[in-house]
C-alpha cells in the first residue's frame, strides 16, 4: 500500500505524518480489490441517497439516482486521486467530495431530463421522515411537522444553487470547504451563497407565520 | 449584521459549525455573536432540526449491494471473465438482476476511462446524447457499445478492454476485423498476381 504523501511536513518530524484523508484506509483497499467498495459504499450510501431525495423529491428517483453514482463511483475509483490539503484538516475527505462531485453530475442530468422542480413531491416523499418528533407531547408534535413543512416549502422555493448549497450543508453536515469543493466554487463564494439561502429562507418562514418571524416563534433569540 | 456581506456571511458560516457540531451533544442552540441576524439564527434552527437524512430501505440497500459487487467481480478478474470461463469463471449475486449497464448507459465509458463523472461539461453532454426513457436501441459511448442486452459479460469486457495498456495500433476488434480482412484480401491479389493457388477474395 503507498504511504501517506500529504501532511508530511519534514523530515525531522517524518514520524507525524498526518493521514489527511479520513477514507485513505478504505479507497486503497478498493482500488486493490473492488470487492472492498462495499464498506464505502455502506459508510455514504445515507448521505448520497438523503441528497439525491432532497434534489429529486422522490424515492424512485433517488434510488435510481443513488444506484448511477455509486455505480460510476466504482468504475472510476482506478482515476481517483486524493487532493487534500493539509490545511483541509484531519477530517478531510476528498473521497466523499469526490463521490458528491459524481452525485452532483447524476442529480443535474435526472433533474434537466425531468425539466420540472421538486417542490410538489418532496414534502409527501419525506412523509413520516419530517424532524423527529419526541412522540411526549402531542402539541409540540404537531408543530414540529409544521415547522419542517414550511422549512421544506422554503427550501424547494430556492435558486438551485443555493437549495444545492444548503442541502449539503444541513443534511449532509459538509464544511464550506467541502461544499466549496463539490460546487466547483470558492469558499467565501459558498459562505455567502448559503448566508442568502438562509435569508431567503427566513423571510419565507416569517411570510408563512404572517407576521410573526421565525426568532418570534422559537421564542425568541437573543 | 454588520452590513458587510462578506462578514456577516462569515459570522454566520462559524454559527453554523458550531450548531451542526452540537448535535453531538444534543443541544437545541449554540451560542452566537451578537453581530448574527436573530431571524436567521431561528432560520438555521428550523433547518437544522428539519433537513433530516433519510435512509434508503434496507431492501434497496441489499440490491445495490449486489449489484456493486458483482461489478467489482468483474472489475476484479476481467481477463477470465472477457474470456468467457476459467475457475474465475463470474456468476451474478443472487438477486443482483440485470447488468449494471443496464441501470447506467454510461457506465461503459466510465469503464473505459473516457469519460471522468467528475467533469460536470462532459456528463452533461453525454447525458443529453442518451435515448429518453423506453428506448432500448443501442448506443455508441465513448466507442463502446451499450445496450439493456448486454450483460455481465460484457461489463468484464469492458473493464478488460480499460485494464489492456493502449499501444500504437487500436486494439478494437473491429480495428482488428478490419485489418485482418485487408490482410487476406491483399495475400489474395498478391498471390492471384504471382500465380500462385490463389487466396481469399
Amino acid at each position: 500500500m503507498a504511504g501517506p504523501v500529504f501532511g508530511r511536513r519534514e523530515r525531522a518530524t517524518e514520524a507525524s505524518v498526518v493521514v489527511l484523508d479520513r477514507d485513505r484506509l478504505l479507497v486503497e483497499a478498493a482500488r486493490r480489490d473492488p470487492t472492498q467498495f462495499d464498506a464505502l459504499y455502506r459508510k455514504y450510501l445515507a448521505q448520497v441517497y438523503a441528497y439525491a431525495i432532497y434534489e429529486l423529491g422522490d424515492h424512485h428517483s433517488a434510488e435510481d439516482a443513488s444506484e448511477r453514482i455509486f455505480l460510476r463511483a466504482l468504475a472510476a475509483l482506478p482515476r481517483f486521486r486524493e487532493q487534500a490539503r493539509p490545511e483541509d484538516g484531519p477530517e478531510a475527505s476528498t473521497f466523499r467530495v469526490w463521490l458528491f462531485r459524481i452525485a452532483r453530475n447524476v442529480v443535474a442530468n435526472e433533474r434537466r431530463s425531468r425539466r420540472r422542480r421538486p417542490a410538489a413531491s418532496l414534502e409527501a416523499a419525506l412523509g413520516a421522515g419530517l424532524a423527529i418528533p419526541d412522540g411526549t407531547d402531542i402539541e409540540a408534535d404537531a408543530v414540529t411537522r409544521d415547522e419542517a413543512s414550511h422549512a421544506l416549502r422554503a427550501l424547494n422555493a430556492l435558486p438551485d444553487d443555493r437549495r444545492r448549497a444548503l442541502t449539503l450543508r444541513f443534511v449532509d453536515e459538509m464544511t464550506t470547504a467541502e461544499i466549496a469543493a463539490v460546487l466547483g466554487r470558492s469558499e467565501g463564494a459558498v459562505r455567502v451563497l448559503i448566508h442568502r439561502a438562509l435569508g431567503a429562507v427566513a423571510r419565507d418562514l416569517g411570510r408563512d407565520r404572517g407576521t410573526a418571524t421565525p426568532a418570534d416563534e422559537l421564542g425568541g433569540t437573543p | 449584521m454588520t452590513g458587510e456581506p462578506e462578514v456577516d456571511a462569515l459570522v454566520a458560516d462559524r454559527y453554523l459549525d458550531a450548531l451542526l457540531a452540537a448535535v453531538d451533544r444534543h443541544a437545541d442552540d449554540t451560542p452566537a455573536d451578537a453581530a448574527l441576524d436573530p431571524d436567521l439564527r431561528a432560520a438555521a434552527r428550523v433547518l437544522r432540526a428539519s433537513l433530516v437524512r433519510v435512509h434508503p430501505s434496507f431492501r434497496f440497500e441489499e440490491r445495490l449491494a449486489g449489484r456493486l459487487a458483482a461489478l467489482a467481480a468483474a472489475q476484479s478478474r476481467p481477463a477470465l471473465a472477457a474470456a468467457g470461463g476459467g475457475p474465475g469463471t463470474i456468476s451474478a449475486f443472487p438477486g443482483s438482476g440485470p447488468s449494471p449497464l443496464d441501470a447506467d448507459p454510461l457506465l461503459a465509458a466510465i469503464l473505459l476511462g473516457e469519460l471522468d463523472p467528475t467533469d460536470e461539461a462532459a456528463v452533461l453532454h453525454a447525458g443529453a446524447a442518451l435515448p429518453g426513457p423506453g428506448a432500448r436501441r443501442p448506443l455508441i459511448v465513448g466507442g463502446a457499445i451499450t445496450s439493456a442486452a448486454i450483460s455481465l459479460v460484457g461489463v468484464a469486457y469492458v473493464a478488460w478492454r480499460a485494464s489492456r495498456p493502449t499501444v500504437g495500433r487500436s486494439n478494437r476488434a473491429m480495428a482488428r476485423a478490419a485489418r485482418a480482412a485487408r490482410a487476406r484480401r491483399a495475400a489474395g491479389a498478391l498471390s492471384s498476381i504471382v500465380g500462385g493457388h490463389g487466396g481469399p477474395a
